[in-house]
């Protein structure tokens, strides 16, 4: 892609970060939701983390991987365990990435 | 845009900043204390954001961004999904619309997250509003929501929005800019964006103790898996919608059918 072509590229991608963040804020006073889509947004949060974070662990290699020799899938249940323990956010970034790359390596 | 605040009476704007009627002073102090309580609260996740951003910043190198591109990209963008979405099509010439489009269908989840986050600022300018709300990320709506689970008006809520969005953004663009300059020293195997998603687990983890939140979860992540191979990651938003009927469904099930939640 040539120079030009690429930032107008970027400027698009700027657009389309703001209308998406920014639509809500500018015009939602004018919109009433019903109670029950606003009810369900509670859960929106924990269903777009999972959404994201589940595929983290388990896809490898474009591919679904239960083996205990996947890192992601040893590092995420033994960085769960800690987190449970422990309750450090910090700490468990740390050890996930430890036992992360002990297991790749070794594996 | 005509129903912007300043078309608010003063006195309702000035009651949402300041719903106790604080004096002048305690205003201060009570937002200057929002504001390094949202600091608080966001900085140990502060790691997790870098790594994500340094693995976009090596991957827009890798796409052969010069270094301006890169660096424009990042800083103006401000959206790792969309941005590592649009790279491959970047890469191979694909029409302009086409990843204008792709980049609006990874964002979607971020239309759910900013219908959460307006009710709470309907008193800001319109600036104000655009410019933060732009700033706004996924994990800083999770923190602030927790903080001030109602709408009803509170003060410091603006400050600590603000103590949770800049040190985000700074520690982004860190990463980012860190990844563009280092670009392909660091080896993909190293798994770096693995510490994003472990962020990511401890934001998730004390969510998951509600029962009807985990159902969601539960289902979230399944319909994500079986979509994975959907073009644009289209199959996130239909897992998070997906994920969020099933936790209504399991919660009103269980509201009508009280002996059963004693089992459960």
């Amino acid at each position: 892609m040539s120079d030009p072509d690429i930032w107008l590229v970027i400027a698009l991608l700027t657009l389309a970060t703001l209308i998406t963040r920014s639509t809500f804020w500018l015009i939602g006073h004018h919109i009433t939701l019903p109670k029950r889509v606003n009810e369900a947004l509670r859960f929106a949060p924990a269903c777009a983390l999972a959404a994201i974070l589940i595929p983290d662990f388990l896809v490898r290699h474009n591919q679904i991987d239960l083996s205990i020799t996947n890192p992601q899938l040893i590092a995420g249940v033994l960085a769960s365990l800690f987190f449970l323990k422990t309750r450090s956010m910090l700490g468990t970034i740390f050890f996930g990435m430890v036992v992360f790359t002990l297991v790749r390596v070794t594996v | 845009m005509s129903n912007t605040p300043a078309s608010l009476p003063t006195s309702l704007r000035t009651s949402l900043e300041n719903p106790s009627n604080l004096s002048p002073d305690l205003l201060k102090k009570a937002q200057r204390d929002a504001f390094r309580a949202g600091l608080k609260k966001g900085f140990p996740a502060l790691t997790g954001i870098a790594a994500w951003g340094l693995v976009v910043g090596v991957a827009m190198i890798k796409t052969d961004f010069t270094l301006w591109q890169a660096l424009g990209m990042s800083l103006f963008v401000f959206a790792g999904s969309a941005q590592l979405a649009a790279l491959p099509l970047i890469a191979v010439d694909a029409p302009v619309w086409i990843i204008f489009l792709t980049a609006l269908i990874v964002n979607l989840r971020f239309v759910i997250f900013s219908v959460i986050l307006a009710p709470h600022f309907p008193h800001l300018s319109w600036r104000q509003r655009t410019f933060w709300s732009y700033l706004t990320p996924d994990v800083s709506v999770i923190f602030f929501m927790q903080r001030f689970p109602t709408t009803k008006p509170e003060v410091g809520k603006f400050d600590y929005l603000k103590g949770l969005l800049l040190p985000n953004w700074l520690s982004w663009q860190i990463g980012a800019i860190t990844g563009i300059l280092l670009g392909s020293q660091i080896p993909n195997e190293w798994g770096i964006g693995y510490a994003g998603t472990l962020a990511i687990l401890c934001i998730l983890l004390p969510m998951v103790l509600n029962r009807a939140t985990l159902t969601g979860v539960i289902v979230a992540g399944s319909v994500a898996l079986l979509t994975m191979h959907w073009p644009y990651k289209s199959g996130i938003l239909l897992a998070v919608i997906a994920g969020m009927v099933c936790s209504m469904i399991w919660e009103e099930w269980h509201e009508n059918r009280p002996e059963r939640k004693e089992k459960s």
